[in-house]
């Protein structure tokens, strides 16, 4: 379609591209500052690219951030597959095999915690993790991050199974299939896509946690990535290209899903507003 | 309930999930309430039942009322900021613009990140010596726009909420263009072929049709808002002084550094309350339609 150039758009374009330099003035300063030595950082100023670059800065922040990230890959992957089969055995629960009222009121029940700030649960979590025996351990993070995971998994789930046909487990039903043939029969092979969404949500959303990570860990043993470049941000022998570089590396896995499978993520992240 | 050959596969497939809930949502918060009526202070386990005294106390206490000023500063500036940051971005991006799908990564891009990667940049842009934002102004000779950002009390908050509409807005963003491209095309066409202006369309046919997005990211900024904790923490410490604090900062600061437990416990009460009274009208209005 052929569309006018009118001063409007023009306007709208200057708009859009002055905007876009705003959007990514502090990514673009992370990685111009994280390639260059402390020296360079002091004499040149943050927006300029020093080329060749010098990844002196990603090594030293690597070797500091090297256990919290097989940490955070270890808890996030686990809690991700968890509440993530956990919310779709619920959903398919809420939505294929009861009906009515109970149902809706269950389901209300437990979405409430997709809104529940976290700070009004957060001295008995630790009590009751540390009762567990479970403090400072990736078990620990998993059986947390799981829990507060099911409210937005379920949410999605069942969004997503009210869209499937009753008249498909009616008829299974009919053929005398059991509500567990059903599921695997029927429901999982169609789910894929709701799988796809649901976990890249859980797992973007658990990697970038702090909350959880600064109250439930200490020390290197379980520390998630995010809690140790706070602890860099914080520490006096950080300069700002290892922080910086830092910065980089622990948001280049989210960075990466959000580039490659963007459409997923947002599906997840607008499913539950579009549809209320 | 009737009694149905599926009850074993709904207590099987539900149990867990409910479990789970039952105990970290619902039992934790009734506990945290709870705690808040005790003076559990320290590591000693008193746990003496002295009724609403914390409550009574934070409400004479000065960091409270900065607190709760500032998660009200959020609520005014950051909610509605997002918002219409967003509206405006996606109304742009609706008209056919070249490149948009590059435009929406970029502008997208903020969200994707973690609180603890987004402050880390953000220290960096607002360092009042070397950092992104005077550097910048300074090679411009833009002088005057150079500040102590962060380190100046009387600002920092208002740095911190333009970080966050930053962070956001891409979000919201989102939200509304879907909504906009889920209007049948044929409700554009009546209203063209009726003789609509561009700004008539939008005022009669797109703008009524953004209330629900509009209302669903009322509700998750605004929630949000009252727990911003990770990016202010990170960024700020919820310094200089207590210029920063926001409920979820005092809570933090007053249990897992004073281990003023009780105390705490009261702060995140009210901050539950805060939460229930923007989330179960929501929820009402939400569930209503759907009733059988």
């Amino acid at each position: 379609m052929k569309v006018k150039i009118t001063p409007l758009r023009i306007l709208m374009y200057i708009i859009l591209i002055f905007l876009a330099f705003g959007y990514l003035l502090p990514i673009w300063s992370a990685i111009t500052t994280s390639t260059k030595t402390g020296e360079q950082v002091a004499l040149t100023t943050p927006i300029q690219l020093i080329l060749p670059p010098y990844f002196g800065a990603y090594k030293i922040a690597f070797e500091n951030l090297k256990r919290p990230i097989i940490n955070s890959l270890i808890f996030t992957t686990l809690a991700t597959i968890f509440s993530t089969v956990l919310g779709s055995l619920a959903g398919f629960t809420l939505a294929k095999l009861m009906r009515g009222s109970v149902s809706k009121k269950l389901l209300i029940l437990i979405t409430f915690g997709v809104f529940l700030p976290y700070q009004s649960i957060l001295i008995p979590l630790v009590r009751l993790i540390s009762s567990l025996g479970l403090y400072n351990t990736i078990p620990g993070l998993v059986l947390t991050h799981t829990a507060y995971g099911i409210p937005i998994t379920t949410l999605l789930f069942t969004n997503y199974y009210y869209e499937i046909p009753d008249e498909l487990v009616e008829a299974a039903k009919v053929d005398g299939a059991s509500a567990a043939g059903i599921y695997t029969k029927i429901i999982l092979p169609l789910s894929m896509p709701a799988f796809v969404v649901t976990a890249i949500y859980q797992f973007t959303s658990i990697w970038n946690d702090y909350l959880f990570g600064v109250v439930l860990t200490r020390g290197e043993e379980a520390m998630p990535a995010t809690v140790m470049l706070a602890n860099l941000k914080g520490s006096f022998v950080a300069n700002w290209n290892v922080q910086m570089a830092g910065a980089l590396i622990v948001a280049l896995p989210t960075l990466i899903i959000m580039i490659a499978l963007g459409k997923y993520l947002i599906r997840g992240y607008t499913s539950g507003a579009i549809k209320g | 309930m009737r009694k149905s050959p599926d009850l074993p596969y709904i207590l099987l497939f539900l149990g867990p999930a409910l479990i789970l809930v039952g105990i970290f949502v619902y039992v934790a918060v009734l506990w945290n309430i709870y705690i808040s009526l005790t003076d559990w202070r320290g590591l000693l386990p008193s746990y003496r039942f002295v009724g609403l005294l914390q409550y009574k106390q934070l409400f004479h206490d000065p960091v409270f009322w900065t607190s709760l000023k500032n998660n009200i500063l959020l609520l005014l500036l950051f909610v509605p900021g997002s918002i219409l940051m967003g509206l405006l971005l996606a109304i742009m991006l609706d008209r056919k613009i070249k490149f948009e799908g590059g435009f929406r990564t970029i502008y997208t891009l903020p969200f994707a990140l973690s609180f603890v990667v987004t402050a880390t940049l953000w220290a960096w842009m607002y360092d009042p010596s070397s950092g992104v934002l005077n550097t910048l102004f300074e090679k411009l000779h833009l002088e005057f726009l150079e500040s102590r950002w962060i380190t100046d009390p009387n600002i920092a908050m208002y740095c911190i909420i333009i970080a966050l509409i930053w962070q956001f807005s891409g979000y919201t963003m989102i939200i509304y263009l879907a909504g906009i491209r889920s209007i049948p095309i044929d409700h554009y066409e009546a209203a063209v072929i009726d003789g609509a202006s561009t700004w008539q369309v939008y005022r009669y046919v797109v703008i009524p049709q953004l209330v629900k997005p509009t209302l669903s990211a009322f509700v998750v900024l605004m929630v949000f808002s009252l727990k911003a904790f990770d990016f202010i923490w990170v960024l700020t410490r919820g310094g200089p002084g207590t210029s920063t604090f926001i409920l979820a900062i005092q809570m933090y600061k007053e249990t897992f550094a004073k281990t003023n437990f009780a105390y705490g416990a009261a702060i995140a009460t009210i901050l539950l309350l805060m939460a229930l009274a923007v989330v179960l009208p929501y929820l009402y209005w939400s569930y209503r339609g759907e009733k059988e």
